[in-house]
């Protein structure tokens, strides 16, 4: 659904995004991660055909993004929440999102009932003919995504949905985007929140300025260091360490207190065994737990390692 | 170039503008002072005119004519001095509000958002200067109906339509095109005004030149007209180059 290749834009000197190639399934929700200044915002921009690229191609669907008449059409399948919400403070709540349907050509029987779907689904219907400049943060940043589905695209750009969110808020967005997702839309999502990233996105890509990586959370995690299975035991005997290393599936074993951490390569497979050994070993198991690295692990790391270059 | 899409813009600015208390008062003051007031003091000249010497009646009508068509220079002064109220609300407004991004997201070209913008700029101006225009002229034709010794109407006249039909319109697009530069350089409504009225101040001194000198010349109205046409086409186009996507994303400040 979104291709680019090469896609680079420079401001001046400055090399905002250089090199970027990715390509986003349709239906996919697509998490792109990035420190600030990174070039997330300028990327969908570029996608969004609001900004001209330097060098590069990309494509939404069928179009490209330099020619002046796909463009128009890029712009009318593509919903895009910008980083500030930008609603008209003085009109009704309506009344913005009515003005977009219409610039959105969608005919006005859909478009009452789009928005009278909308602001129900985020809780808002009873204050629509309040102006906006009367609402809340979150208030506001909901009807601003009402106004980037109000023509039901099939490509969504978000920009920071849940930035200066309370939790609340922020959940109750993440919960839409989820719904959204059950729905089939191919989703973009700018963000700095890792959790929200892993939560909602099927891929993740990791940007720079030059993309470092793009990979499904899973993958990234395990990217950095294996995983290792920890069990806590009430007391941990030379039986039960002994009785373990014997076992060919163990790469490694380290105790630490009354834990056993192990390096196993398969551990959905071998840790059944695991805990059998243990068990005719004669020792008492309290838990069996993962230990992973976190999507922040990863992202910190090949951050650093980006800027070390 | 859709005019259907540039005219739903301009309804939304003009709804915008009806919840604007300062752009509101601003377009009512105008056409009382210079529909009411201004005529008002022109009566007096006109009596004073009237009183004072003995005149042939076709002097007198054209003594009086000359006056009535001096002031009709000033309605130019209201479509030139509005747009930079209006407009730095309409342009400035937008960028202080950050929704130029989103309206800039929407399957609309750049030209179509320019003449729907431009349009709210333009619509209310000349509506309030056209109703002040008519209160006083209404206020004037009163005065010389009811006179004795002129007995008839005044206006309109072929100066005035020309003052009033050409001459104004113009003025309030150059004012409009004017306004949408200089907004694109500051970020603040009260400067975009000054800067606003700083750029119409070269048509102020045409108007009060052309309403002070001695002889009422349809010749020189049109020499005006002309002007303000060639001003007209050069801004249109500067103010299309300052009205671009990429323009207003990146450098719009
Ligand atoms: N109009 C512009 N003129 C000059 N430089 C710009 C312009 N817009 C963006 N940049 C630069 O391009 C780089 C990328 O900016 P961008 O806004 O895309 O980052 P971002 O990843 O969205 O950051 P953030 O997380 O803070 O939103 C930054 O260094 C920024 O200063
Ligand atoms: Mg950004």
């Amino acid at each position: 659904m979104i291709d680019t290749k090469n896609l680079t834009r420079k401001f001046g000197n400055l090399t905002a995004v250089d090199n970027v190639t990715l390509h986003v399934e349709k239906g996919e929700v697509f998490g792109f991660l990035g420190p600030n200044g990174a070039g997330k915002t300028t990327t969908v921009r570029m996608l969004c055909c609001l900004i001209g690229k330097t060098s590069g191609e990309a494509k939404i669907g069928d179009y490209t993004i330099d020619n002046e008449n796909d463009c128009l059409k890029i712009r009318k399948m593509v919903g895009f929440l910008p980083e500030n919400v930008g609603l008209y403070d003085s009109l009704s709540a309506y009344r913005n999102l009515d003005f977009y349907g219409q610039l959105y050509e969608v005919p006005e029987n859909k478009r009452r009932e789009n928005i009278e779907r909308l602001l129900t689904l985020l809780g808002i219907w009873e204050r629509r003919e309040d102006a906006v400049g009367t609402f809340s943060k979150g208030t506001k940043q909901k009807i601003a995504i009402a106004r980037a589905l109000i023509h039901d695209p099939q490509v969504l750009f978000l920009d920071e949905p849940t930035a200066n969110l309370d939790p609340e808020a922020a959940k109750t967005v993440r919960d839409f985007i989820l719904e959204l997702k059950k729905e089939k839309r191919t989703i973009f999502l700018n963000t700095h929140n890792l959790d929200e990233a892993e939560r909602l996105c099927d891929r993740i890509a990791i940007l720079k300025t030059k993309l470092i990586a793009v990979d499904s959370p899973k993958n990234l995690e395990r990217s950095l260091y294996n995983r290792k299975t920890i069990v806590h035991l009430d007391n941990v005997s030379s039986l039960v360490v002994a009785a373990v290393q014997k076992l060919n599936a163990v790469k490694n074993l380290r105790t630490s207190d009354n834990k056993l951490i192990l390096n196993i390569d398969d551990p959905e497979k071998d840790n059944p065994e695991v805990v059998r050994v243990i068990v005719q070993a004669g020792g008492n198991i309290q838990y069996v737990t993962e230990l992973r690295s976190t999507l922040e692990d990863v992202y910190l790391k090949l951050i650093r390692e980006a800027s070390a270059q | 170039m859709r005019l259907w899409k540039s005219w739903i813009v301009t309804k939304k600015d003009l709804s915008v503008f009806r919840k604007n208390k300062y752009v509101l008062y601003s377009l009512i003051a105008m056409p009382i002072i210079l529909g009411v007031v201004l005529p008002v003091i022109f009566i007096f000249a006109l009596n004073a005119q009237i009183s004072s010497v003995q005149l042939t009646h076709d002097q007198l009508f054209a003594a009086v004519n000359q006056i009535v068509g001096l002031a009709t220079m000033y309605f130019v002064l209201i479509p030139a001095i509005l747009p930079s109220i209006i407009a730095s609300y309409s342009f400035v407004g937008e960028k202080i509000e950050k929704s130029l991004e989103p309206l800039l997201a929407t399957p609309t070209t750049d030209g179509e958002l320019l003449l729907g913008k431009s349009l709210a700029a333009f619509i209310p101006c000349m509506a309030v200067t056209y109703i002040g225009a008519a209160i006083s002229a209404i206020i004037i034709d009163f005065w010389s109906y009811t006179t004795p010794q002129i007995g008839t109407f005044l206006i309109p006249n072929p100066y005035w339509l020309l003052v009033i039909g050409v001459i104004a319109p113009l003025a309030c697009i150059m004012s409009v095109e004017a306004n949408i530069i200089v907004s694109s350089k500051v970020n603040d409504i009260r400067a975009a005004q000054q800067l606003g009225g700083l750029i119409v101040l070269p048509l102020v001194f045409v108007v009060i030149f052309a309403s002070t000198s001695a002889q009422i010349s349809t010749l020189l109205a049109i020499g005006v007209s002309a002007a303000l046409a060639v001003a007209d086409i050069a801004l249109f186009y500067l103010s299309k180059a300052t009205f671009q996507r990429e323009e207003i994303l990146t450098k719009w400040k």
